[in-house]
C-alpha cells in the first residue's frame, strides 16, 4: 500500500490536488486516447505542470499510457473512485436483444446510459462495434452517442471539442444541434458514415416509464448506404424490441 | 477519443512471463546500488581519480555525481513512461529508433557481461586476498574462487526475482555497512584535517576535469534498476526514483571515502595518488591494521552482489532482443515457475563464468585482468549511457510532451559524455583493449548487416516494452 505522508496541506499543494483531479475528470470526459497536449490545452493548465500530473497518476496506476505512449485512459484502479455498478443485462434482456440478431442480418448493440456514458453491455460477436461505439464516452458521432447526446440539457456540457472521424463527421456546432434535436424529436438517431466510413447505425431509446429516463440504446449497425435508406421495416422491429427490454432494463 | 484508442490493445503484454509487478522500492533499489558496486569502488576510485586530480579529487566526484544525476534524470524520463526489461537498449529505441537502439543493445550486452566478469574476478581476487591475510595462500584460490562464485551467482539468478533480489539486498547492505565502518574509524583516528596541513599544490582546473573520468566509472551500473521495470510493483514511480537515488547514495558514499583518504594521505608529501593500496595503507599506517581484513570482506560482498545484479540486468537484455525478434526466439523464453528467462540464463552464464575462470587460470595476473576486464565493460556503458541521453529529447517529442529541461540537460550532457567516451577510450587505449574493442564492434556490424539483411521487418520494430494491455483500462476488458 502507499504510505501516505503525515504532513497537512500547505502553499500550492491544494491547488495541485484541484489540478490533478481536474486532469483524471479529463480523461474520463474526453474518452481514451487522449494526449497530454491536448488536456493541457483543455484544463488550461501549463504543459509541463499537465505532463508532471499525468505522470503522478500514471505512476500511482489511476491512469495507463495506451501502447503509443501519447494516449491516456483510466485505469484498473480508478475502479476504486467509484461505486461498482453492475451493468450486465438480465438474462431476459439478452434473450430479447437475440431474438433481434435472428431477424435481421445486420449487427446488433445493446447499450447502457446508467454511468452517463455509453457503455456496451452486450455486443454482438458477429459483427462487432466499430471502435467508437465500444468506447466510453464517444463523441456524438456514433448513434448510441447521439441518443445520449439528444437526451442532455445542452450537449455542449457533454462534448467539447468536435474532432472529426471521417470526412462526413460533423464538425460544426450549430449543424450537430440541429441534427441533436432531429434526434430527440424523431427519437431515433442515424448516423452514415460518420464514425466508419463503410458503417452506419440506427438506434432508438430504451426510457424509464415513469421517470422517462435514458437507460440504454439499441442499435442496429450495417453498411453506411444501406442505413440511409428509410428502413421502416427495420426501424418498426429496433422499436418494438426497444419496448420489450423497457420492463427489463428500467 | 480517438478512432481506435483502444484497438492497439493487446491481450497480454509483449514481455509476458515474467513475474510482472513483483518487487517492492527496496527490493529494485539493492539491485541498481548493488550493480554500481559503491563498497568495492569506494576503495579503489578514489586513487585513480587522484593521479590526476590530487587534492581535487572530491571535486572530480561531485562532477561526477552531477553528470550520474543528469543521466538519471534523462533515463527517468522514459522510465516514468514506460517499464521495460531490456535496460537502456529497450528506451533507447522509443526515442532513437532502431540502428541506435542496436548499437545500445550490444553496448550493454558488452557493458553488463563484462561487467559481470569483472565483478567475478575482483569478488575471487578479494577472496584470495583474504585468505592470504589469515595465512592460506595457495596459487590456485583465484580460479576456485571464481568457480565457486560462478556457481553462486547461477543458483541466485535462477531463482526467483523476489529471492535473488532480496539476496543482493543482504549482501550489499551488509557489504556497505562494512565499508562505512572502516571509514568512519579510518577519519575518526586520522590525525589532521587537511586545513590544518600545508595545502598541496592545486591540480588545477583539467586535473580535475581528467579525474571526472574514473570517478564517472565508479557510477556504471546505477541504472541497472530499469531492467527491472516489468517485475518492479508500481514502475513508473519507483524505478525512476531509484536510479537517482542510487547516483545519490553511490556519490555521497564516494564523497565521504574520497575525503576520508585524501585527508589521510594529507600530510604525506605526494598525497593520495603515490598510494597503490590507499585504504590498507592508512589502515596500517594509523595503527588500525584489522581494518584491511574488514575491507577485504566488504569489497569481495560487493562484487559478488554485483555480480549477480549486473547478470540479472544481462539476461533481461538479452531476453528483450529475443522477444524484439532480433536473438533467437528460444532466449526469450520464461520458466513456467519461476517466472524468469531461463533459456537466455543457460546461454549467458557459462559466457560470463568461463571468460574470468580462463583467463585467471591462463596465469593472467588477477589486477589487471580485473582493470581490464572493467575499462571494456566502462565503454560499453558509457555508449549506452550517451544514447539514452540523446534519446529522451526525441522520445518526449515523439510522444508529444516535449519540454524546455530535458533539452536543456541533453544539450549539455551530449557533449560531456561524448568528450569522457573519447578520452576513455584513448586512456584506455593499449594492450589487448584495442583487438578486443575491435572485435566486439566488428560483431557488432556484422549482426546488424545479417539483421538488415534477414530480418529487416523485426529489426525495424525493436523495442518491446511492457505495454498497457486491456485488463489494465478501465472499461476496455468486457
Amino acid at each position: 500500500m502507499t504510505s501516505l505522508d503525515p504532513l497537512p496541506l500547505s502553499g500550492r499543494q491544494p491547488r495541485a490536488v484541484r489540478s490533478a483531479l481536474a486532469v483524471l475528470e479529463e480523461v474520463v470526459a474526453a474518452g481514451p486516447g487522449v494526449t497530454a497536449k491536448e488536456i493541457s490545452a483543455a484544463l488550461k493548465l501549463p504543459q509541463a505542470t499537465t505532463y508532471r500530473l499525468l505522470n503522478l497518476l500514471v505512476g500511482e496506476e489511476y491512469l495507463v499510457r495506451l501502447p503509443d505512449l501519447r494516449g491516456f485512459a483510466l485505469g484498473r484502479r480508478a475502479a476504486r473512485l467509484a461505486l461498482p455498478v453492475d451493468l450486465r443485462p438480465p438474462a431476459a434482456a439478452r434473450a430479447v436483444v437475440e431474438h433481434l440478431r435472428g431477424l435481421v442480418r445486420w449487427g446488433v448493440h445493446l447499450a447502457s446510459y446508467r454511468t452517463g456514458q455509453v457503455t456496451l453491455v452486450d455486443r454482438d460477436q458477429d459483427h462487432p462495434p466499430s471502435d467508437d461505439v465500444v468506447l466510453a464516452r464517444p463523441p456524438p458521432a456514433s448513434a448510441l452517442g447521439l441518443l445520449l447526446h439528444a437526451d442532455q440539457p445542452d450537449w455542449r456540457a457533454v462534448t467539447r471539442d468536435l474532432r472529426p472521424l471521417t470526412e462526413l463527421s460533423v464538425t460544426d456546432p450549430s449543424e450537430l444541434d440541429a441534427r441533436i434535436k432531429v434526434v430527440a424529436a424523431d427519437d431515433l438517431a442515424r448516423q452514415c458514415g460518420q464514425v466508419r466510413a463503410d458503417r452506419g447505425c440506427l438506434a432508438v431509446p430504451v426510457r424509464d416509464p415513469a421517470s422517462g429516463t435514458l437507460v440504454a440504446g439499441l442499435a442496429l449497425c450495417g453498411p453506411a448506404h444501406r442505413v440511409a435508406e428509410p428502413n421502416d421495416e427495420l426501424i418498426r422491429l429496433l422499436r418494438e424490441h426497444a419496448e420489450r427490454l423497457v420492463p427489463l432494463l428500467a | 477519443m480517438r478512432h481506435g484508442a483502444l484497438a492497439g490493445l493487446r491481450h497480454r503484454s509483449p514481455v509476458h512471463g515474467l513475474d510482472r509487478r513483483h518487487l517492492g522500492p527496496l527490493e529494485v533499489l539493492a539491485q541498481s546500488v548493488s550493480s554500481a558496486a559503491p563498497a568495492a569502488a569506494m576503495a579503489v576510485a578514489p586513487v585513480i581519480a587522484a593521479t590526476t586530480a590530487g587534492s581535487g579529487t572530491v571535486w572530480s566526484f561531485v562532477v561526477a555525481m552531477a553528470v550520474a544525476l543528469l543521466i538519471g534524470s534523462c533515463i527517468g524520463r522514459f522510465t516514468s513512461r514506460m517499464a521495460v526489461a531490456g535496460s537502456l537498449y529497450s528506451l533507447t529505441a522509443r526515442g532513437l529508433g532502431p540502428a541506435a537502439a542496436f548499437t545500445s543493445g550490444v553496448a550493454l550486452l558488452v557493458g553488463y557481461g563484462v561487467l559481470v566478469m569483472g565483478a567475478l574476478t575482483g569478488a575471487a581476487l578479494y577472496v584470495d586476498a583474504l585468505l592470504g591475510r589469515v595465512g592460506l595462500s595457495l596459487p590456485g584460490v583465484p580460479v576456485a574462487a571464481a568457480v565457486v562464485l560462478g556457481v553462486l551467482m547461477t543458483a541466485g539468478v535462477l531463482a526467483r526475482v523476489r529471492l535473488s533480489a532480496r539476496v543482493v539486498l543482504l549482501v550489499e547492505t551488509i557489504s556497505i555497512s562494512l565499508m562505512v565502518v572502516v571509514f568512519v574509524v579510518l577519519l575518526s583516528v586520522t590525525p589532521a584535517l587537511p586545513a590544518a596541513v600545508p595545502a598541496a599544490p592545486s591540480p588545477g582546473l583539467g586535473g580535475i576535469a581528467a579525474g571526472v573520468l574514473p570517478a564517472l566509472s565508479a557510477f556504471i551500473g546505477f541504472e541497472a534498476a530499469t531492467a527491472l521495470g516489468v517485475e518492479a510493483r508500481r514502475p513508473f514511480r519507483t524505478i525512476p526514483r531509484v536510479v537517482m537515488w542510487t547516483a545519490g547514495v553511490a556519490g555521497v558514499l564516494y564523497l565521504f571515502a574520497t575525503f576520508t583518504q585524501v585527508a589521510g594521505f594529507a600530510g604525506t608529501s605526494a598525497g593520495l595518488a603515490a598510494v597503490a593500496e590507499p585504504v590498507p595503507a592508512l589502515a596500517v599506517a594509523l595503527g588500525q591494521p584489522w581494518l584491511a581484513t574488514v575491507l577485504d570482506v566488504g569489497i569481495a560482498m560487493s562484487f559478488a552482489a554485483c555480480a549477480l545484479a549486473t547478470l540479472n540486468a544481462l539476461v533481461r537484455v538479452v531476453f528483450s532482443m529475443a522477444r524484439d525478434g532480433i536473438a533467437p526466439a528460444a532466449l526469450g523464453a520464461t520458466h513456467p515457475r519461476r517466472h524468469v528467462p531461463h533459456v537466455a540464463i543457460a546461454v549467458v552464464v557459462p559466457v560470463v563464468v568461463l571468460v574470468p575462470v580462463g583467463l585467471l587460470a591462463a596465469g593472467g595476473p588477477a589486477p589487471r585482468v580485473l582493470a581490464d576486464l572493467l575499462t571494456i565493460s566502462t565503454v560499453g556503458y558509457l555508449v549506452a549511457y550517451l544514447l539514452v541521453c540523446l534519446a529522451a529529447p526525441f522520445f518526449l517529442r515523439r510522444i508529444g510532451e516535449l519540454t524546455a529541461v530535458p533539452v536543456v540537460i541533453t544539450a549539455v550532457l551530449v557533449p560531456v559524455l561524448l568528450v569522457v567516451l573519447v578520452a576513455y577510450v584513448v586512456s584506455a587505449w593499449g594492450g589487448l583493449i584495442p583487438a578486443v574493442v575491435g572485435i566486439l564492434v566488428l560483431a557488432g556490424v556484422a549482426w546488424l548487416a545479417w539483421l538488415r539483411w534477414k530480418r529487416p521487418d523485426r529489426l525495424a520494430a525493436i523495442g518491446v516494452y511492457d505495454e498497457t494491455v486491456t485488463a489494465d483500462v478501465l472499461g476496455a476488458g468486457s
